[in-house]
């Protein structure tokens, strides 16, 4: 199950394998074709192909048409500041002062910028039959807020009749519009009333409970399903919410996701959100926003919920941090890399590899999640073992999980970003894809290559002739020589008659041959602790 | 009424936003005198000005930001108390002018460059107001160059950053930064939906708090 149908399956409260997955893309589609927020907002066709660019590279299965909640405002008649990289702002509030509240007309299709965001509807959907479209509007407090200004808080109590005969009206305001963008097309519709944030749950009650239950009811109506959409700290007014008899709840950062969603089961309401919009999806790496995705998936779980940033996306939240959350949502495999991952070791404490791989065999390093438990990881360990013999003992191979505080610390220490992932002497060489048995080989016979070429290059060692006299050595000397000048080498001879010298070197019998072999293991480094003990392994 | 039940009462209307006589909250105080009345009337009694100032006004609205901060109240409810509280302190106007009532300090607000919310700024006006500072609000879309003039029209004042968007963080980040760098010993608080205590170290602003309760408790503790 996938896009539209995981969507809904999701919304009506149903259990998914698959996390159905919804960035709130306003006007960073804008920013997605390199566009300001006022030109996209202004214009059908920058906006389906802003949606457009956000589906292909985002691979959401829901999205919503358009992120703008002054829609409705304008078309009532506030005026809109304009800005580059925000939706617009409202100005000025028709109903201040003493604003004639009988002298509102209800919203029609055709006023301000209602019939584009419909023409964008009409369009997406057709566009994309299997993508589940969001109409998003605005909520009936949001949108007298919008009207009156901020006396709208002081007039619940001053003349509370008053404040509701106003959200009677804006909840007809936020039907009419659910209508639009049903007749339009679209799937789900989302009431963002993010104001309702700022009252306590009892003024809720009061003034927004009815106005906002005859938006759901009317929408239900329809047979289409809806969601609520309150940003900010709105932890008080959850429950509250629920009583409305929405489908669906979203939320942002401010409030935990494991209160929205114990409140929402209770209710048998499906919930969404909270990835955090300015800290990680913003500001923060793709490894980030990955972790942030899969500790809200943990808290979640995959009953009845939907992945969604907590609120309209910045403008230029960076593509590869969105792309990143797309990726891990459908990767459970991945999720469980994330979450054994959480233990980072501490930077300081990386193994000094730099010298790593100058022994005489090749090592190669397979880092695992577990290769018990994880398939890929399996396939990959199992790759290197089938080939490893193939080099009569010049291969060594070990795996690494990332389970322990040593595999983490290994695969920090070496750059490993992916599991699992190869190296062949310490040097990253293939990355989660599992080599074919051809190019493993080859790989590795070019690491044998390399190092032969290595060794070539470099002064061998020399030969030490033991003995009690000159004369003792010379028809060793005389042998050896022949020997060398076969070879074609050039090798030093060092004759020693010193007999505390000969005995040092273990040697009990005269005359001897010995042949010393220098290699040089670090120039110019420091190699770290566990390197050297690999090299003194290896003439002990 | 002798002069502490007095005061105590014109806490109490600006705890409970009683405005005036004439207004019909909270209900159960209907037809009662509330902060305007109160404030005239202890003044008339000969109570000192910074009496009804600070065991009057300021008392009963610290309650409000204490309560709001610990979700009992919303804006609403913060809004009707600042309306009380000004009720109250346009009596005392004449005695701030002639300097009888001395304010804490100036604590300068505004919203930052490209952004245009102010309610948030706006609860912080009234509830550090409250709390017995001048507050001097620049309004929204603040330039840096214009909390740099207002910091020299007021030396030794504190400043007041407020922002809702995302975007305009980084507007926010630039003004601390111009502040800091032209007058690097005012202290600069932040605050807004958006930003965290992560984010004001990132850009070495002074103090970030979530509620205007925490400003106040902050500028109290360090004027």
């Amino acid at each position: 199950m996938k896009g539209k149908e995981l969507v809904l399956h999701a919304l009506r409260g149903g259990q998914c394998s698959t996390i159905p997955w919804v960035p709130f893309v306003g006007v960073h589609g804008g920013h997605l074709i390199g566009k300001n927020a006022t030109d996209y907002l202004h214009s059908t066709e920058l906006m389906v192909s802003g949606i457009s660019k956000a589906i292909e590279v985002y691979e959401p299965d829901g999205i919503p048409v358009c992120f703008d909640l002054q829609i409705e405002a304008e078309a009532l008649g506030c005026t809109l500041g304009w800005a580059d990289e925000n939706p617009p702002a409202v100005l000025s509030h028709p109903l201040s002062g003493n604003g004639n509240l009988e002298g509102l007309k209800p919203i029609s299709p055709d006023q301000g910028r209602i019939p584009l965001v419909l023409d964008v509807t009409r369009k997406l959907r057709k566009q994309y039959p299997d993508i589940a479209l969001y109409g998003l509007v605005t909520g009936p407090f949001t949108l007298g807020l919008h009207l009156l200004g901020t006396d709208i808080f002081m007039k619940m109590f001053e003349d509370p009749a008053w404040i509701q005969k106003l959200l009677k009206f804006t909840s007809e305001v936020t039907c009419a519009m659910s209508r639009y963008y049903i007749e339009a097309g679209c799937d789900i519709i989302a009431v963002v009333d993010p104001m309702t944030s700022q009252i306590g749950p009892d003024q809720f009650t009061e003034f927004i409970h009815q106005p906002v239950k005859a938006v759901f009811d009317d929408i239900r109506k329809q047979g289409k399903l809806s969601s609520f959409f309150v940003c900010g700290h709105a932890q008080q007014n959850i429950e509250v919410m629920c009583k409305t008899g929405p489908d669906n709840i979203s939320i942002d950062e401010n409030i935990p996701l494991d209160f929205v969603r114990n409140v929402c089961q209770n209710y048998q309401i499906s919930f969404g959100g909270n990835l955090q919009l300015t800290l990680v999806m913003l500001m923060g790496t793709p490894e980030d926003c990955q972790k942030n995705a899969v500790d809200c998936i943990d808290i979640a779980g995959n009953t009845g919920f939907i992945l969604a940033p907590g609120c309209d996306l910045p403008m230029k939240t960076p593509m590869a941090n969105l792309q990143a959350v797309s990726k891990v949502v459908r990767d459970t495999y991945q999720q469980d890399v994330i979450r054994t991952l959480e233990h980072k070791p501490d930077k300081t404490k990386k193994l000094n590899l730099d010298e790593y791989g100058k022994r005489d065999r090749i090592i190669v390093d397979i880092i695992t999640l577990d290769s018990e438990s994880c398939a890929p990881c399996q396939d990959m360990v199992e790759a290197v073992k089938e080939v490893a013999p193939l080099f009569e003992g010049l291969v060594e191979w070990r795996e690494h999980s990332i389970k322990n505080l040593e595999g983490v610390t290994f695969m920090s220490s070496l750059f490993v970003k992916n599991i699992p992932t190869i190296c062949i002497d310490g040097k990253i060489s293939f990355v989660s894809q599992i080599p074919p048995r051809s190019e493993l080989i080859r790989a590795i016979q070019n690491r044998i290559n390399e190092k032969l070429k290595i060794r070539l290059r470099v002064k061998q060692g020399e030969i030490l002739l033991l003995g009690k006299s000159s004369e003792e050595i010379a028809p060793l000397r005389e042998k050896t020589h022949q020997a060398i000048a076969e070879l074609g080498v050039t090798i030093e001879i060092r004759e020693e008659t010193d007999p505390e010298l000969i005995q040092s070197l273990g040697v009990t019998q005269t005359p001897a041959w010995v042949s010393v072999k220098y290699k040089i293991r670090s120039e110019s480094g420091q190699p770290g602790n566990e390197v050297i003990k690999e090299w003194i392994k290896e003439i002990i | 009424m002798n002069p502490e039940e007095l005061l105590a009462k014109i806490a109490k209307c600006v705890e409970r936003g009683k405005v005036n006589k004439t207004s019909p909250y909270p209900p159960d105080l209907k037809g009662e005198d509330g902060a305007d009345e109160l404030s005239a009337q202890a003044l008339v009694e000969g109570i000192a000005a910074d009496q009804v100032l600070g065991q009057g006004l300021v008392p009963g609205m610290q309650i409000v930001g204490v309560k709001f901060r610990e979700n009992k109240v919303f804006v609403p409810e913060v809004l009707m108390a600042a309306k009380a509280m000004s009720a109250g302190m346009k009596h005392l106007k004449p005695y701030f002018q002639s300097g009888e009532v001395k304010r804490k300090g100036i604590f300068i607000i505004g919203t930052v460059m490209g952004d245009l919310h102010d309610i948030g700024k706006n609860l912080l006006g009234m509830i550090v107001e409250g709390a017995g500072w001048q507050v001097i609000d620049l309004g929204i879309d603040v330039p840096a160059a214009k909390f740099i003039a207002a910091i020299d029209e007021n030396p030794g004042a504190y400043v007041g950053l407020s922002c809702l968007l995302t975007t305009t963080m980084l507007n926010m980040e630039k003004i601390v930064t111009e502040i800091k760098a032209i007058r690097p010993d005012t202290k600069v608080l932040i605050g807004g939906a958006p930003v965290t205590e992560d984010f004001r170290q990132k850009i070495g602003a002074d103090w970030y708090s979530q509620d205007p309760q925490g400003a106040v408790d902050y500028l109290n503790k360090i004027a």
